[in-house]
């Protein structure tokens, strides 16, 4: 089922969604179609690019966070899989 | 452009005329609040501290209380002491006084115990609650609006929909004339960069900095790892459910919430900026809700925009508390605690400017008391706070040695 998305600008890694979505239902980007690979709640976010272990995390054109395990593109990108130093170290 | 407010003895400009029953110390609570409920219209400013305090808290008390006293939204003031206390009554009721503004002050060792202090207190009360009565708006520049910007419940919807349209308000009252205010500096963390870029000077991007990371500092200082899990956070369990992940996803979507004017200064802890500057101003302090609202007032906000994605039903017993959320669902499931739902942004594809503009016509109809929040018709009053800092700025020789 495709579903509703915002991408706050193109440059960025991952988009949010903007519907309570399921796990294969599509989003369009402005990086393409991306089908989700678990479900994603209202304005939670997924990456629009493969993403790999350590790669930043893009939100806003800038750096939200890290990652801490590889994500295909579609995947629910949240605190249990990006890490942020900042505030803690 | 013009609005209806108070014009106090010192020039400022308030959009409420309270009368505020003080306490000086925590041990006349219960007499300020027996006080103000026998005086309808009258509020009462209970608080924890006035006593065993030292240095910058207790310098952040003395401070908190005379701004809150001398603040514009306050018509007239009911100081009431213990006698013993650090923070003398006297030195609060003194502050007033040199405000201009009707006054009186009691003291509960003085009167000889609660029930006379009570009784002495609503005689004075229902004197000055006359005087407030008598008081009558005027037009007043909106350039005299000080705006106080805060997110609390922040979820993924804030940065984009929530805060842009504060911002865009902000930028509006700046336009103006007036200022705004941006806080909550640990929730700033990653956005130091771009707002030292808008300060209007070197020495102004310093401060900027310094404010983001001392508090930083601060807080990696207090960190216990052996406390366990959750306890080390800077972001709470409902920034998480809601979508935001880390604590510079949160910043760079609350940061918005100041728009795009150029920062003129930053300001300290409920202190009134320099005489004549206005605009866009950081205050150095961190995100606890109650206290970092408490301390914009005090430098002089009349009204504060409120953000929440996660819903929020709390409000100051002296300035109204705008409630704006960018989630459609929160909006929907408690709809008496909002004030302005900015949700089309993201769900009708409405612009930044309308809701910045329709806001910003709130934001008038509320300073000129044709309308109340939603936290005012409810009674909310828990965001009045006093700031601590718990020996923050100590200087180095003075620190207890640590590993």
């Amino acid at each position: 089922m495709l579903r509703r998305s915002m991408m706050i600008f193109p440059e960025d890694s991952v988009a949010m969604v903007l519907e309570d979505a399921e796990k294969g239902d599509v989003i369009e980007t402005p990086r393409g179609k991306v089908t989700l690979l678990q479900d994603v709640e209202f304005a939670h976010k997924v990456n629009v690019v493969p993403l790999k272990k350590g790669d930043k995390v893009i939100k806003y054109r800038e750096e939200i966070g890290y990652m801490l395990e590889d994500a295909p593109v579609g995947t629910w990108i949240h605190n249990h899989n990006m890490g942020c130093d900042r505030g803690k170290v | 452009m013009e609005f209806m407010g108070y014009r106090r003895p010192d020039g400022r400009v308030g959009v409420r005329n309270y009368l505020a029953i003080i306490p000086s110390v925590f041990c006349a609570n219960t007499t300020v609040r027996r006080i103000a409920a026998a005086v309808p219209g009258a509020v009462a400013l209970a608080h924890p501290v006035g006593c065993a305090q030292v240095g910058l808290d207790l310098e952040l008390t003395a401070r908190t209380l005379k701004a809150m006293a001398c603040h514009p939204n306050v018509g007239a003031v009911l100081v009431v002491g213990l006698g013993c206390e650090r923070f003398p009554s006297q030195e609060l009721y003194e502050a007033v006084r040199a405000n201009g503004k009707p006054c009186a002050h009691l003291s509960i060792q003085e009167e000889g115990g609660t029930t006379n202090t009570v009784a002495r207190g609503i005689e004075l009360a229902k004197g000055l609650k006359a005087q407030v009565d008598a008081m009558q708006r005027v037009p007043c520049d909106v350039s005299e609006l000080i705006i106080a910007t805060k997110c609390g419940g922040t979820d993924a919807t804030s940065g984009l929909a929530a805060n842009p349209a504060v911002g865009n308000m902000a930028d509006r009252v700046v336009a103006e004339g007036g200022s705004a205010i941006l806080s909550e500096c640990n929730e700033l963390l990653g956005t130091e960069d771009m707002l030292a870029k808008r300060a209007v000077s070197p020495e102004v991007a310093k401060k900027v900095y310094s404010a983001i990371y001392e508090i930083e500092d601060l807080l990696r200082n207090g960190r216990d790892t052996s406390l366990g899990e959750g306890r080390n956070e800077l972001i709470s369990p409902g920034n998480f459910a809601g979508g935001v992940s880390s604590v510079v996803e949160k910043a760079l979507g609350g940061v918005h919430k100041s728009g795009t004017s150029p920062i003129v200064d930053v300001l300290q802890y409920a202190t009134a900026p320099e005489k004549g500057k206005r605009g866009l101003f950081l205050m150095d302090y961190e995100s606890h809700d109650g206290e970092v609202v408490t301390g914009m007032i005090g430098c002089g906000a009349q009204i504060v925009a409120f953000t929440t994605g996660r819903g929020n039903p709390t409000g100051h017993p002296l300035a109204p508390v705008i409630k704006v959320t960018g989630n459609y669902k929160t909006y929907a499931h408690m709809q008496e605690n909002f004030d302005f739902d900015a949700s089309g942004i993201i769900q009708k594809g409405e612009s930044v400017e309308e809701n910045g503009e329709r806001l910003f016509d709130l934001v008038l109809r509320i300073a000129n008391g044709q309308e109340k929040t939603t936290a005012e018709a409810i009674g909310g009053d828990e965001l009045f706070c006093i700031g601590r800092r718990h020996g923050y700025h100590l200087p180095e020789k003075f620190r207890l040695p640590c590993e």
